[in-house]
């Protein structure tokens, strides 16, 4: 049976080991693009709506990159759960931190909406700020894959 | 299983059956948006709940089997879990426009 694997040694190898590469670095740009496109698009709501409305933006975006950053983290121990290394994190730790990703949302979601609820529109459009940092990723993607042949 | 199908039956029913019975004479207008927007987000976030649930254990199941491919599984774990949060937040932003 032909394996579907290049040989070591091979252009065929060294081109996976390079596209193996940049896509590993994936997740890392994701985070670089939300640290970017957050403070981007506070300065522009800012502009467009005002102030209340920037700083439901920023409550939001900050929630959100907390919440994809604990995401990681969960999926990080529940990959040593799966695997049976490095198990240092209990169960119950896993799903408690899971769990605590929507209390800190509707948290944030309760308290902007007491203190102002004006802002609440920039709050919701400020959990999307993974999403924008996924599209501006596939984007990236694609375009390497289109320049470099990856 | 089955029993506690059961109880969620009679919990829904129950939901029901004191509101009508509450009507009566000359009643305000019914907030259907308002109705209509709980159910939807009740379905949202239930279907969204499955569906992390089911990526999680076959992410999991995966990872148990082959090691070696974790990174993978895990990177379009993480991917799939925040498209699916986003799509009961899409949801919740829907509701919001119209209910408001």
């Amino acid at each position: 049976m032909e394996s579907d694997q290049a040989k070591p040694g091979t252009p065929d190898a060294a081109s996976d080991s390079v596209a193996q590469h940049f896509y590993s670095g994936a997740l890392e740009r994701i985070r670089r693009f939300m640290l970017v496109l957050g403070p981007l698009v506070v300065v522009a709501i800012w502009f467009a709506f005002g102030l209340r409305s920037a700083l439901g933006l920023a409550v939001g975006c900050a929630i959100a990159y907390l919440n994809f950053h604990w995401l990681k983290r969960v999926v990080s121990a529940l990959g040593d759960r799966a695997t049976g290394t490095n198990t240092t994190q209990s169960g119950k730790g896993v799903v408690l931190r899971f769990l605590l990703r929507y209390v800190l949302m509707a948290l944030g979601a309760y308290g902007i909406l007491t203190v102002s609820p004006a802002s609440l529109n920039g709050l919701l459009a400020g959990l999307f700020l993974p999403v924008g940092a996924i599209v501006c990723e596939a984007g990236y993607e694609l375009y390497v894959a289109l320049a470099r042949g990856l | 299983m089955r029993n506690l199908s059961k109880l969620f039956l009679v919990l829904s029913a129950l939901c029901f059956a004191m509101p009508a019975f509450a009507q009566g004479g000359a009643s305000a207008p019914v907030n259907w948006v308002a109705i209509a927007g709980g159910f939807s987000m009740a379905i949202a976030s239930a279907v969204c709940g499955l569906a992390q649930g089911k990526a999680t254990a076959a992410a999991a199941e995966a990872m148990a089997r082959n090691p070696a491919a974790r990174p993978g599984i895990q990177f379009a774990l993480i991917l799939g879990l925040a498209l699916i949060e986003s799509l009961a937040l899409y949801t919740l932003v829907i509701i919001f426009a119209k209910v408001k």
